[in-house]
């Protein structure tokens, strides 16, 4: 019986890092200015800088919605 | 001028957006006359209602004309806002739910509620509460902006541009006026699903037209290289807008008002994490400050605007250039109900601040009827006094009125934010903190624009040689007196709280 919330706490714990992990990330791929301050590659003539944020906001809401249903799911309110 | 197609497409979408707006009134039916099924729609919109209402504070005015406006003037580093909408929602989702599962408990409305609870301070309540009111005003001062650039765009031609902009004014801020009075949140909702369908149908649509015929390649070539990417030296400007504007958003009362309308804190989450989506119409509308370069027609109708508040026409003037009369009255439509819905939603919240926050604690013996009497007269006192920021700054940079809104609004941050968090900061050293955080904002306002005409919210301070959003800057110095005064005031804090034990 112990054992049993043991791994439910523990595995409770990992739902938790694995979720702030998640939304973290999109947060570290846009303050990295430098890396996407430039004009190269361009997309159909848009520049680097302008496609390399747009692509951001689709993996954002992927990242950010997978975090969200796996903490709603295991992870409580 | 718009021709009579453009304008009849117009008048009828504006007939069933009115038809919607007073049909909201019977939608999931509730006593109107009390404050939580005006304000709240009741507490029970699911994730995709929420998702919309909450989206619905995204498709403003903000994004259809002062976003593409600045990038259109001055560039790249006016792109901040892609960046401020993906990283926005990734805050967003652990921090409303949290704070619906206490405003639910407790009962709060608003975020003053849960700061005079939580803090047990009626006076920080109230300071919050005034913040709030406060730093709505610009921001519906930039959603009457856009409508008043979209009547400016249809009624062209009519009389002079001072003529034509005046009637534009007045006639954007009557239509806001009547609907916010008579609608309540419940209208707002459907009619935001409404204005977003509108939008979205007409961004993709001027998006497709606009690159097939112009494209990026020539739309750029002629432009010099602060519109490619950043300088290096806004580098540190551009993180610190997007940031500083993520952190804000959540704190306004409109967000917290629609957070607190959905019906459990899981399905908010869920609607919170995949807003990011949202914001590609909002990137899409901002690429409209270049592509207009590359159409002739626009750019030429736009150089006969003074420069001052040219930048407002971009999006009207690019589909007017772009799509057939009967369409662009249609994108008109939506950009119209774009600020006017948000506006409504906005000087709502303000009105629950006023009465909840600030009437009630001067007159608790107020029944509910007189509680929504109140609110709804706020509401039109509020617009009034909204219409006088839209004069604070030139047209063209009409996204500093939403940035100075930022600058406000951020200074609650330690107060609700981190009150989620923690309850060893001290009340008091949250109220110097506030006091402090905004009359700095304020002087480095005056400062950075030389005590004349506000024109930037970003500054160059020793001992940094690059400029920095003011509202960093001004966060910064609250936090700094807040955690001083609350490490100071903590053996004290102790105490009290062992006694009470």
């Amino acid at each position: 019986m112990s054992d049993h919330s043991l791994d439910g706490s523990k595995r409770n714990r990992l739902i938790i890092i694995t979720s702030a992990v998640l939304t973290i990330i999109p947060f570290i791929a846009l303050i990295d200015i430098p890396f996407y301050n430039r004009t190269n590659p361009e997309l159909g003539g848009l520049p680097f800088f302008y496609w390399y944020q747009i692509l951001w906001l689709f993996l954002a809401a992927a990242l950010f919605a997978t975090a969200g249903v796996l903490y709603n799911r295991y992870g409580g309110e | 001028m718009l021709q009579l197609a453009g304008i009849i497409t117009f008048a009828v979408l504006f007939a069933v957006f009115l038809l919607l707006g007073f049909y909201g009134r019977f939608w999931r039916k509730g006593d109107l006359s009390k404050l939580d099924e005006w304000a709240l729609g009741g507490r029970r919109f699911g994730a995709f209602i929420v998702w919309f209402l909450v989206g619905a504070d995204l498709y403003t005015a903000y994004t259809f004309i002062a976003i593409p406006s600045s990038v259109f003037s001055i560039g790249a580093i006016y792109f901040f806002a892609v960046p401020y909408v993906a990283v926005t929602f990734g805050i967003a989702m652990w921090a409303m739910p949290k704070l619906w599962k206490v405003s639910k408990k407790e009962g709060h409305v608003t975020g003053a509620d849960f700061v005079r609870k939580h803090f047990n301070s009626r006076s920080l309540a109230i300071l919050v509460a005034l913040v709030g009111i406060v730093a709505e005003l610009p921001y519906i001062a930039l959603q009457i902006v856009g409508m008043l650039s979209v009547m400016f765009v249809m009624l062209y031609g009519l009389g002079s541009i001072k003529l034509v902009s005046d009637l534009a004014l007045i006639l954007s801020f009557l239509i806001l006026a009547v609907f916010t009075y008579f609608s309540g949140l419940r209208g707002a909702t459907l009619t935001a699903i409404f204005k977003d369908a509108l939008i979205l149908f007409t961004v993709a649509l001027v998006i497709i037209v606009a690159v097939l015929n112009i494209g990026f390649t020539k739309s750029f070539q002629s432009l010099p290289v602060k519109y490619y990417h950043l300088l290096p030296l806004q580098v540190n400007a551009y993180w610190s807008l997007f940031l500083m504007s993520a952190l804000a958003l959540y704190l306004y009362p409109h967000a917290i008002t629609g957070s607190l309308s959905a019906k459990d804190p899981k399905s908010l989450r869920i609607s919170q994490s995949l807003l990011p989506l949202y914001g590609v119409g909002l990137a899409l509308l901002a690429l409209f400050g270049i592509l207009v370069y590359g159409s002739s027609s626009a750019h030429a109708f736009l150089l006969k605007i003074p420069a001052a508040s040219r930048g407002t026409y971009v999006v009207p003037a690019l589909i007017f250039y772009s799509l057939p009369s009967w369409l662009t009255g249609v994108a008109f439509l939506g950009i119209f109900i774009g600020g006017l819905v948000p506006a409504s939603i906005m000087a709502i919240s303000q009105s629950n601040l006023l009465t909840r926050n600030i009437i009630k604690e001067i007159k608790p013996n107020l029944t509910s009827k007189g509680e929504a009497l109140v609110a709804k007269v706020g509401t039109i006192v509020f617009l009034f006094l909204a219409l006088g920021f839209v004069f604070l700054f030139p047209l063209s940079y009409s996204v500093q009125l939403q940035l100075l809104g930022g600058i406000l609004i951020l200074q609650t941050l330690p107060s609700i934010f981190l009150g989620l968090i923690t309850n060893k900061l001290n009340k008091y050293g949250l109220m110097a903190g506030l006091i402090v955080g905004i009359g700095y904002g304020l002087y480095l306002m005056e400062e950075a624009n030389h005590f004349k005409t506000w024109t930037t919210t970003l500054i160059t301070l020793p001992p940094f040689n690059f400029p920095l959003f003011i509202g960093l800057i001004a966060l910064v110095a609250n936090l700094v007196v807040v955690l001083v005064i609350s490490l100071i005031a903590l053996p004290f804090t102790n105490k009290n709280a062992v006694v009470e034990n």
